[in-house]
């Protein structure tokens, strides 16, 4: 039995983060090094690691998310190997390197504390902020955990002298000196968009990235968990 | 970003790269083959009128050294140096080909690709294999060719008749006296009289721990061929000398021509390269290569010196000053991010694909539809869009077409938009496994709920399969005839099976059909029924009938 099970069966450490299959990832906790990670993310871990939700420094920073049901994110101290997942989804680790990146709440599921990070609100788009569309800008020197629902594609929006637009439902994350703003196709015969009958696209203009998912589901699994 | 081509894509060079100075790399291998890998430079009639422009282990560069012959490195079994603005004007047509020597044919090679680099990027990548050949002994793997400015063709075209029918086609008379005529027959006699055996390591002139694929299975009388003209008492360097052909031309194919340049020389550089890599000098002679990217389009991985492990931390290289390792590791760089960090390079695998084709499978659940390539618009279920470039509009189709009768009788109702303009839109739904099928000619069902998108041009009719116990009381599918793509969506890997005269499906499961196929409800609510408490769960199913060539497509999940 063992032997059949053996191939899964966690690879030796070679970063801070590293994926397990496609939906899981497993960081090198070090003390010294915190994480931020989503609240309810955790699977396992190996070792000594210690969980803080609500973390004073995050009511700071983020005090917009705050509406009385504490943050999404809980702080990760301590040594050890600690694996993360989202019902399912799949886990992209990146290591920023020195860039910045503006991630989809929902798609953020851990990333370095010693990174600079923000929440904002995208301008132009707080009508769609009901829906849970905050968005995290993370940048500096170390790694980030993003989920999606299948595999990701990211697409250059320098390349048309177009804008790109996306679905909103869709969008995982964006290089953050792109220029946003909100787009309707609303026509009487239009009608795009999930549901509500609503169309809107978020329209990106500039040199950088945007990486979509192919799934406009973006309920948030993990805040339902208690 | 490499961009992938296909067989019969062509693109200027100017939009992969402003570069002229161009790494060419050929992979190419099979078990037990070996291959001669040339480059024909040919005039505008696509003849071989001069015929030092035949680069090929025995005349490693043209005249003015447009063109190189670079051996064996970084994962090619051959690579050429071009650089476009010195190529004579005559030269109208640069055609790199691959030629079997000794027995085989091409529908045994394993996967390989023809790539260009430049500036160490891989800019462009043809891949192939060998499902795509049959008797072929020659191919001509990509063209750069000549029209108003240069371009580049993924050809993948081959001959049955190897080198012989591929020096034919390319003007033969004046290679049949000039050059090596007829190698196939010349090689063995003379293999044999000049192979020093004490040259028998093959991989000599190259030690490249990389290049796994390339030495081993050679026939072992050409073995000895591939070090033997650099190692010749004569002592001249046999490749900037336009000697008359050897006596076995063809023997030599297997190990690189003797590389100008040991190997090594460039491998310090491509250690360091990564994060800057080197820009093509047009000066040196053979200056070495830009390193050419590893597989898979990722920034270069070295291949010279030990592989930086997966398995455990690679030995930092004194860049993390403070930073003992943790007993757990630490951050450090990735060996498959290639030293250069940063968000672009983490992503690179998630990398748009670009293709010229007006569908392109981005992954597996997500597709790409170009409007601008023909200005036919396409019909994709509503809410499907996930991005769109360029200037497109989505127009609402109404339900019209089967919602009338879907809609009503099942409740289902699949609305669609209409896309038109010119851009580029983005699909999918769901996470779903997407399939793009392309017609031509022929028909197919789709049932109405797996149905994505479709070119306009299709023709479509709902038909309607009635049968007692299908939910909803019939079964919709959509038949699509003519000739466009139809992109159908499954939840997870679909099975496709041949209609037999016992093919049966489950109406939930159903994803699509040939629309030869005759489909029959079939209930199996027969006598056994009283013989289970209860009922299997599975009552109705579909059962086909058609002639050998027909097939279902089924996926494993019930809707």
């Amino acid at each position: 039995m063992n032997q059949q099970l053996a191939g899964f069966a966690p690879t030796p450490v070679a970063a801070r983060m590293e994926n397990h299959g496609h939906s899981m990832v497993k960081v090198a906790m070090q003390s010294g090094y915190d994480l931020y990670a989503r609240t309810g993310s955790m699977v396992a871990y190996e070792g000594f690691v210690q969980y803080e939700p609500n973390p004073p420094a995050v009511r700071q920073i983020a005090g917009q998310w705050i509406t009385g049901e504490g943050t999404p994110l809980m702080k990760c101290t301590g040594d050890g190997l600690l694996y993360l997942a989202d019902y399912g989804a799949d886990v992209v680790a990146i290591d920023l390197g020195g860039d910045s990146l503006s991630v989809n709440g929902t798609n953020l599921l851990a990333f370095d504390a010693q990174l600079d990070w923000g929440v904002e609100r995208v301008k132009g788009l707080a009508k769609f902020a009901g829906q849970g569309l905050w968005n995290v800008r993370v940048g500096g020197q170390g790694w980030v955990a993003l989920t999606s629902r299948g595999t990701p594609i990211v697409v250059d929006c320098g390349r048309g002298e177009d804008e790109t637009y996306v679905d909103p439902d869709a969008l995982i994350a964006w290089s953050p000196h792109l220029k946003v703003k909100g787009k309707r196709s609303f026509k009487a015969s239009s009608m795009i968009g999930r549901g509500s009958g609503e169309a809107y696209q978020m329209a990106f203009s500039g040199e950088g990235i945007v990486v979509v998912q192919p799934s406009e589901d973006s309920t948030d699994r993990l805040r339902v968990r208690g | 970003m490499a961009r992938e081509f296909q067989r019969g894509h062509k693109a200027r060079i100017s939009d992969l790269t402003a570069g002229t100075d161009l790494y060419v790399g050929v992979q190419i291998s099979g078990p037990g083959l070996s291959f001669d890998i040339s480059c024909f430079g040919l005039d505008a009639d696509e003849r071989l009128s001069d015929d030092r422009y035949f680069i090929f282990f025995n005349q490693p560069a043209s005249p003015e050294e447009s063109l190189q012959l670079l051996g064996a490195q970084a994962g090619d079994t051959e690579s050429f140096r071009v650089t476009l603005e010195r190529i004579p004007p005559q030269i109208q047509k640069l055609s790199f080909t691959a030629t079997l020597d000794g027995a085989g044919q091409m529908s045994q090679i394993g996967p390989g690709y023809l790539r260009i680099v430049a500036g160490g990027e891989e800019v462009a990548r043809y891949s192939f294999d060998g499902s795509e050949f049959s008797t072929e002994r020659a191919v001509m793997l990509g063209d750069f060719y000549v029209k108003d400015v240069w371009r580049f063709a993924a050809v993948g075209q081959g001959f049955d008749g190897g080198l012989e029918a591929l020096l034919r086609n390319f003007g033969g008379e004046v290679l049949e006296e000039e050059e090596p005529e007829a190698p196939a027959p010349q090689a063995p006699e003379a293999a044999p009289a000049f192979a020093p055996p004490a040259f028998a390591p093959p991989p000599a002139p190259a030690p490249q721990p990389a290049q796994t694929q390339q030495a081993p299975p050679a026939p072992a009388q050409h073995i000895p061929q591939a070090p033997a003209p650099q190692q010749t008492p004569q002592g001249y360097v046999p490749p900037q000398a336009p000697h008359t052909p050897a006596p076995h031309p063809h023997a030599g194919h297997q190990g690189p021509p003797p590389p100008p340049h040991p190997t090594p020389v460039h491998a310090a550089p491509t250690m360091a390269a990564p994060l800057a890599p080197p820009a093509p000098q047009p000066g040196a002679q053979v200056p070495p290569p830009p390193p050419p990217p590893g597989p898979y389009g990722q920034p270069p991985v070295q291949h010279h010196g030990p592989p930086p492990g997966y398995g455990y931390p690679p030995p930092a290289p004194g860049g993390f000053p403070g930073q003992q390792p943790g007993p757990y590791g630490q951050p450090q760089p990735v060996a498959g991010q290639g030293g250069t960090p940063g968000v672009a390079a983490a992503f690179q695998k998630y990398r748009e694909v670009p293709t010229g084709s007006r569908w392109t499978q981005q992954n597996s659940q997500l597709v790409r539809v170009d409007l601008g390539a023909d200005a036919q618009p396409v019909l994709a279920r509503q809410g499907s869009m996930v991005l769109y470039q360029g200037k497109v509009d989505f127009g609402y189709k109404g339900a019209g077409f089967a919602g009338r009768i879907t809609g009503n009788a099942t409740g289902q109702e699949l609305s669609l938009m209409r896309c038109t303009g010119s851009g580029q839109v983005f699909l999918a739904e769901n996470e779903a496994n997407l399939h793009p099928v392309e017609l031509q000619g022929d028909a197919l069902c789709v049932s109405a709920e797996n149905v994505l998108a479709f070119d306009e041009t299709l023709a479509y009719e709902v038909r309607r399969i009635d049968g007692h116990g299908i939910p909803g009381g019939a079964l919709f599918t959509m038949q699509f005839q003519g000739t466009g793509t139809v992109v159908v969506k499954t939840r997870g890997t679909p099975v496709v099976l041949p209609v037999t005269p016992t093919t049966f499906a489950d109406s939930n499961a159903i994803v699509a059909w040939s629309a030869a196929a005759q489909v029959i409800v079939s209930s199996q609510v027969r006598m056994r029924r009283n013989a289970y408490p209860g009922h299997s769960g599975e009552g109705v199913n579909l059962q086909f009938r058609g002639a050998p060539g027909n097939f279902v497509v089924v996926q494993p999940y019930e809707i």
